[in-house]
């Protein structure tokens, strides 16, 4: 009681002073004051609320109840924190460093938070937090924040702000949530249940209170999420001012306190971007702490990750290297590197690098071993080479089968294929690419109608996977007749409708097609910049013209990435798919002979893609099914400036050649065809045709055998087409 | 299962049936009650065999469809063990058991895909931005730093979408399987406080076994039955950790964590960043020891922190740096007021040189500055890079130099500013007057600057789309540089400042954007330009193509050939009257094509909030 009121007299002679300018006094007043005040709340606190009859006997008239204890405790550090924030924000105000700039004013080294000061701003919401009260723990922690700034509380509030980031993203919830200018909710399942009822409400007034922020317009967050962000943002950017650059040994210590509090504040970055899917906005994010991280695994390896998430494949590879630097026993970080040189970025030397990393860790490497020899198999069958695998390190990896199964099949060995991707299939019966893969299989086999089966099949699982629609249309109009392909193809671009445009009629009207848009597109593009890739007719790899690749590139690798999930199956445009769609199309009408229809789909095609070889290859076909060979002529030979390794185009270029009777052009063109593509038996044919026709009968009857030999094998569209990634 | 679990179960079908509408927000208050119904439950749900399975399902499908928040989290708190059930099955290929799971997640996705009015939920939020003041900061109070956070150019918050327009949908497939599954999982989360600790228990399970179980680490288990592995998507992983986080702090500091070592286990062997990234952040930033349970479920816990300055002042720190800069100019502001009239040079000069590097010149200035500042006889506190050895120094510098995103506006600007000051001074034979000048013109321009600073805004968006293709490279490959040798700048000989500030011009450029928020932005607001142009074209197309493909339908009868003729000439048809009509709309549109195939062509959204 003595303490209240040698308070309030305090508090008056303080506002005597500030009435009287006596600036000077201050300071000592307020220190008093908090001392009071804090030293009353301590004591409250040291009291066992279990002994009423101590405080029975010393004054009956306050016989309290724990609750009314609580709050007088409460009351006390929450008064002597306000009064601490008035009076550092005056005292700043007087001392004149009213510009916010970072210069240090003579004055500002000489105010720094006592004891008192300090327990008064942080003890009212360490005792909500102990009590179970997480709303006015919450609510207190606001308060504070929203208090305009001081120099003197720069450092409190960086800790305040992290730690009100921590409490909502570890105990707060959607939800739950409400927002810093909203009241809170009465009943919130926030509260031990065991306090309830105990509502503490504020019983002091202060003649002034601390200036808040205040304005037009100011940010106040509405969401869980936002709100941490925004605090976790405020803590970094102070977390990065005072991060330690010299390295001498002195400052060892200062260092690693620095590196600590923004490794926290970074972490929590990461978790709250994280969940929200912004890995964009968190590579940058982690770049800033790069200041931090010389040496530091944890900060390379986060922001090598985040690249990843965020499909900056280049730049995380370089990253990774880093991590292998500091931590050159861990299988994971090669293995996400290759996982990036296979995939988007097509760095097949890279990625062998990586690869043989890990498969030289051998047994350290346990159970990522097996990855390792899958990587460098892909590599390998990437490079159009001998892939190896060692699938018996992994038996209950599907992956190892369905790439061995595929590789077997690129080289023809159709049945053992067959067996390798039935065994891929008994591990793991959903995966598209195995279903995909024994389906070609079967038509490589001639079985068109069990093929189809499978299609349709594997479609009824992933009824949006263009790849497996391009085979349906592609088998259809084998077995089943041209007009059905065409339907196939007029439901492919529904589905394309249906998925990159708007999902649902019912909404249209709300016009959110710019929202749309924010679906349709999470399918990045990041691959497009990059130059090589793999040409699919082929299966290895080319170096053609970089404008040529990235459209062949986009067209041909449509592939699985159309699933739900699509980033993490790399690159692809919506308008690429659209595109393919219509060739697939105007294909089927040049199979009616209709080459009308077939330019009117060319063209739609075109429109997207003018340049695209594929585009110019069909509208040489059209020429040639109008009798137009010239012009045929002319086409292909645009074609292949674009790309001078389409072996389609070669091959039809050959025959109109042949046609023409240039047949030593004709050959030479044939045999680059061949030397592109060794199994594609049409090519074989033609060049036998050609070597007939210049009279070179034993060549040419090895070129028809050859061809019939391929032709038994050839699946109705390559092998290739099935995209290879870790 | 137990005569008198079964009873409980049966007991608690009945009441709900029997319940007149006005009784249920008084039942859904009592629910939580009945302390042995949700264990009787969870061993329901466990069973595929159990024939009072169906109707639970079905019981747990209408609680969710009332209006009643408390009965609607009643059912979603068994959400975890309902996942792991199915996704259990789905594994082992032995579907027909799974109905009416699959049917009870399936009905909960297609209740919350849509809001009360039944459009389509979008969720939403906006990132906030440090240089537009908030309920807790103000852009200048931060210093230069909040200027620099990727701010100059962008002072819009942006808006993302981060789930939303999902369709309806009927059966579960591969394909759309985790869709679904993530969607639910973001249901959960968003009201994960109000889940009581048996459904937090079971979300750690869940998590532990679909990521360990077909692999070794499943031997390591008590849980040992055979599984297959379960296939598994990265967001659904984040979706998990996300649950699982939140456990960690909310009671099961155990379990929580095993569940989080097999999350991190399993998206190291899927080599999926996603998941590894915001597991290794939850990993690293976990306390010590786990926190004191006392009070009941809630581990969250504060502490009173000393926050007074812990770190040393003779360090060399960003802001000391700064620090030490602004003391300078204190010093020879009043000195060379001469000099000031030479250094307001025209914008466009300024602007020319914003970008260029200060690595050198700023070591020049420091030491220019050093060696001014003893002459003036320590009119100021010199923070104490005087007192370093060159070691130190020029390591503290080098690193803040080359990644130092937040100096970019105030530091780049003012030190770029030099070279600028010194040609039109034509001040180049002295040499030693230099030094002194410089930092007034600096702060002359500085002051320039800060007036100029929309503008300036403006153009520097310009020209950083230009620059945005060549800097990703480019900016990789500093980065690399600047991690393995960072110590290069010293032997440089003294006179060859201008020099070497043209000739790193390129790096600075890349050092004063690092944040790269323009990028993205400007990038994808003229892609959405291109996309929305494209839309228009293609909505008109494909609705005249949905038209014709209902007339074909009407049609469509036994006579199988009329109507796919019919069908084909409509494709046709479509195509012949459509060229005026897609000339003129792709027009503006196939430029834009190229453009939206840029790199940066991403998902976010923005919009002026």
């Amino acid at each position: 009681m003595t303490a209240r009121k040698s308070g309030s007299r305090l508090e008056s002679e303080i506002e005597r002073c500030r009435s009287e300018s006596q600036w000077d006094k201050i300071p000592e007043l307020v220190r008093q004051l908090s001392a009071k005040l804090i030293s009353n709340g301590l004591c409250l606190e040291k009291v066992p609320s279990s002994s009423p009859s101590l405080s029975n006997k010393n004054s009956p008239s306050t016989n309290r109840s724990p609750a009314e204890r609580e709050q007088e405790i409460i009351t006390c550090y929450e008064k002597s924190g306000d009064i601490a924030l008035l009076y550092l924000q005056e005292a700043e105000k007087v001392s004149g460093i009213q510009n916010r700039s970072p210069k240090p004013g003579p004055t500002s080294q000489d105010l720094e938070l006592g004891y008192f000061l300090e327990t008064g701003l942080q003890r009212a919401h360490v005792i909500h937090f102990k009590n179970g009260n997480l709303t006015q723990g919450v609510g207190r922690f606001r308060e504070i924040l929203r208090a305009v700034e001081t120099r003197t509380t720069q450092n409190l509030r960086m800790t305040i702000a992290r730690q009100l980031a921590e409490i909502l993203l570890r105990g707060m919830c959607e939800q739950s949530y409400w927002s810093p200018l909203e009241d809170p909710p009465t009943v919130s399942p926030l509260d031990n249940p065991t306090q309830k009822g105990l509502t503490y409400s504020k019983n002091y007034t202060l003649s002034r209170r601390p200036r808040v922020y205040s304005g037009e317009n100011l940010f106040c967050p509405q969401e869980n999420t936002e709100e941490a962000l925004l605090l976790l943002l405020i803590s970094e950017s102070m977390a990065n001012r005072d991060a330690v650059l010299s390295r001498i040994p002195e400052h060892n210590n200062d260092r690693i306190i620095s590196l600590q509090s923004a490794s926290v504040v970074y972490d929590l970055l990461t978790i709250a971007l994280g969940r929200r899917g912004q890995y964009e906005m968190l590579s940058e994010c982690l770049e800033r702490a790069m200041k931090f991280a010389f040496e530091e695994f944890h900060l390379w390896y986060q922001l090598a990750l985040s690249l990843m998430a965020a499909g900056k494949s280049a730049r995380a590879v370089k990253v990774l290297k880093e991590c292998i630097r500091l931590k050159p026993d861990d299988p994971t970080i090669p293995l996400l590197a290759v996982k990036m040189c296979i995939g988007p970025l097509h760095w097949l030397d890279e990625g062998e690098k990586f690869a043989k990393m890990v498969i030289d860790m051998e047994e350290k490497a346990a159970e990522f071993r097996g990855k390792g020899y899958l990587a460098i198999g892909l590599v390998y069958s990437l490079k159009a080479t001998d892939g190896k695998f060692c699938s018996s390190l992994s038996p209950t990896d599907h992956l190892a089968a369905f790439y061995l199964a595929l590789q077997l099949a690129v080289s023809r060995q159709i049945p053992e294929a067959l067996g390798y991707v039935r065994q891929a299939l008994q591990l793991q019966g959903d995966d598209v690419h195995s279903l995909h893969l024994l389906a070609l299989l079967l038509s490589a086999q001639k079985h068109y109608h069990d093929a189809l089966n499978i299609i349709e099949m594997a479609l009824s699982e992933y009824p949006e996977n263009f790849n497996l629609l391009y085979t349906k249309v592609k088998l259809e109009a084998m077995c089943r007749g041209p007009e059905e392909a065409l339907l196939t193809c007029k439901h492919m671009l529904q589905i394309w409708k249906s998925f990159y445009n708007l999902t649902n009629p019912s909404d249209s009207g709300r016009g959110s097609s710019l929202l749309d848009r924010a679906i349709a597109d999470r399918r990045q593009l990041n691959a497009m910049t990059l130059p090589d890739f793999s040409d699919p007719d082929t299966g290895s790899v080319h170096a053609t013209s970089i404008a040529a690749s990235r459209v062949e590139q986009a067209l041909s690798e449509v592939a699985s990435s159309l699933q739900s999930s699509a980033p993490k199956h790399g690159p692809l445009h919506p308008w690429m798919t659209l595109a393919q769609i219509w060739l697939h199309a105007a294909e089927v009408y040049i199979g009616m002979s209709k080459p009308a229809e077939a330019t009117a789909c060319t063209q739609e095609a075109a429109n997207l893609f003018p340049t695209s070889h594929n585009v110019l290859y069909m509208r040489g076909q059209i020429a040639e099914l109008r009798g137009n060979m010239d012009d045929a002529k002319r086409w292909y030979e645009e074609a292949l400036s674009i790309n001078p390794t389409h072996v389609k185009t070669m091959q039809r270029l050959g025959l109109i050649l042949h046609q023409l009777q240039r047949y030593s052009l004709s050959e030479k063109v044939l045999r680059d065809a061949v030397q592109v593509n060794s199994t594609a038996h049409d090519v074989w044919n033609s060049l036998g045709e050609v070597l007939q026709a210049q009279g070179n009968a034993a060549a040419a009857t090895e070129c028809f055998l050859t061809a019939l030999e391929l032709e038994a094998s050839s699946p109705i569209l390559p092998f290739t087409i099935i995209p290879r990634a870790l | 299962m137990l005569g008198s679990e079964r009873g409980v179960v049966e007991e608690w079908l009945s009441e709900f049936k029997s319940l007149p509408e006005t009784r249920i927000p008084s039942y859904a208050g009592s629910l939580h009650l009945k302390k042995s119904l949700v264990p009787a439950l969870y061993r329901v749900i466990q069973d595929p065999n159990n024939e009072l399975l169906e109707p639970v399902c079905h019981q747990l499908f209408e609680l969710y469809r009332s209006s009643e928040d408390r009965l609607r989290r009643f059912t979603l708190q068994f959400l975890p063990e309902l996942v792991w059930v199915y996704l259990r099955v789905t594994a082992s290929r032995d579907r027909q058991s799974n109905g009416c799971i699959e049917a009870l997640l399936l009905g909960i996705y297609n209740l919350e895909i849509v809001d009360k009015d039944g459009n389509s939920k979008l969720l939403s939020f906006t990132i906030p931005s440090l240089s537009k003041p908030s309920v807790y900061h103000e852009p200048s109070s931060l210093g230069s730093m909040a200027l620099t956070e990727g701010a100059l150019c962008q002072h819009d918050l942006i808006r993302v979408v981060y789930s939303g327009l999902h369709p309806q949908r009927e059966t579960f497939t591969a394909q759309n399987r985790f869709e679904v599954l993530c969607f639910l999982m973001l249901c959960y989360n968003s009201a994960v406080v109000y889940m009581p600790l048996s459904s937090y228990q079971s979300v750690c399970r869940m998590s532990s076994r679909v990521c360990v179980c077909g692999f070794p680490r499943q031997q390591q288990k008590l849980w040992r039955e055979p599984c297959n592995r379960v296939l598994l998507d990265p967001e659904f992983m984040v979706q998990m950790l996300t649950a699982v986080y939140h456990a960690i702090y909310n009671g099961e500091w155990e379990m929580g964590q095993e569940a989080l070592e097999d999350i991190v286990y399993r998206a190291q062997l899927e080599l999926y960043s996603q998941p590894l990234l915001l597991g290794n952040a939850m990993k690293n930033s976990l306390p010590e020891s786990a926190p004191e349970t006392q009070r009941g479920r809630k581990v969250l816990q504060v502490e009173v922190t000393p926050t007074i300055s812990r770190i040393s002042i003779s360090a060399i720190t960003t802001a000391s740096i700064r620090r030490h800069r602004w003391k300078r100019e204190d010093c020879f502001d009043y000195s060379t007021d001469a000099e000031l009239s030479l250094a307001i040079s025209p914008p466009s000069l300024v602007q020319h040189h914003l970008h260029d590097p200060p690595r050198e010149t700023a070591a020049k200035e420091d030491r220019g500055g050093r060696h001014h500042s003893h002459h003036n006889g320590g009119s100021s506190i010199i923070p104490p890079i005087t007192l370093e050895d060159a070691d130190g120094m020029s390591g503290g510098e080098d690193s803040f130099n080359i990644n130092d995103p937040d100096e970019g506006f105030s530091s780049g600007a003012s030190n770029s500013s030099q070279p600028s000051g010194t040609k039109t001074g034509g001040s180049l034979g002295q040499r030693g007057s230099l030094n002194s000048s410089s930092s007034s013109f600096k702060k002359a321009i500085t002051a320039r600057l800060s007036r100029d600073k929309d503008k300036e805004k403006d153009r520097e968006k310009e020209r950083e789309r230009d620059r945005e293709v060549e800097k990703q490279v480019e900016l990789c490959a500093d980065q690399q540089a600047a991690g393995t040798k960072p110590r290069q700048r010293q032997q440089s000989p003294p006179g060859s400042i201008k020099l070497d500030a043209i000739h790193l011009s390129p790096i600075k450029k890349h050092l004063s954007f690092p944040a790269g928020h323009p990028l993205v932005r400007t990038g994808s607001t003229s892609s959405s330009k291109s996309f929305d142009c494209m839309n228009l074209n293609l909505n008109g197309g494909e609705d005249e193509r949905e038209e014709a493909a209902g007339g074909s339908d009407k049609e469509t009868g036994p006579l199988l050939g009329g109507s796919l003729r019919h069908s084909t000439v409509s494709l046709q048809e479509e195509h012949l009257n459509r060229p005026e009509e897609s000339q003129a709309l792709l027009s503006p549109g196939a430029p834009l094509t190229k453009q939206s195939r840029s790199p940066s062509f991403n998902m976010q959204i923005i919009s002026q909030v």
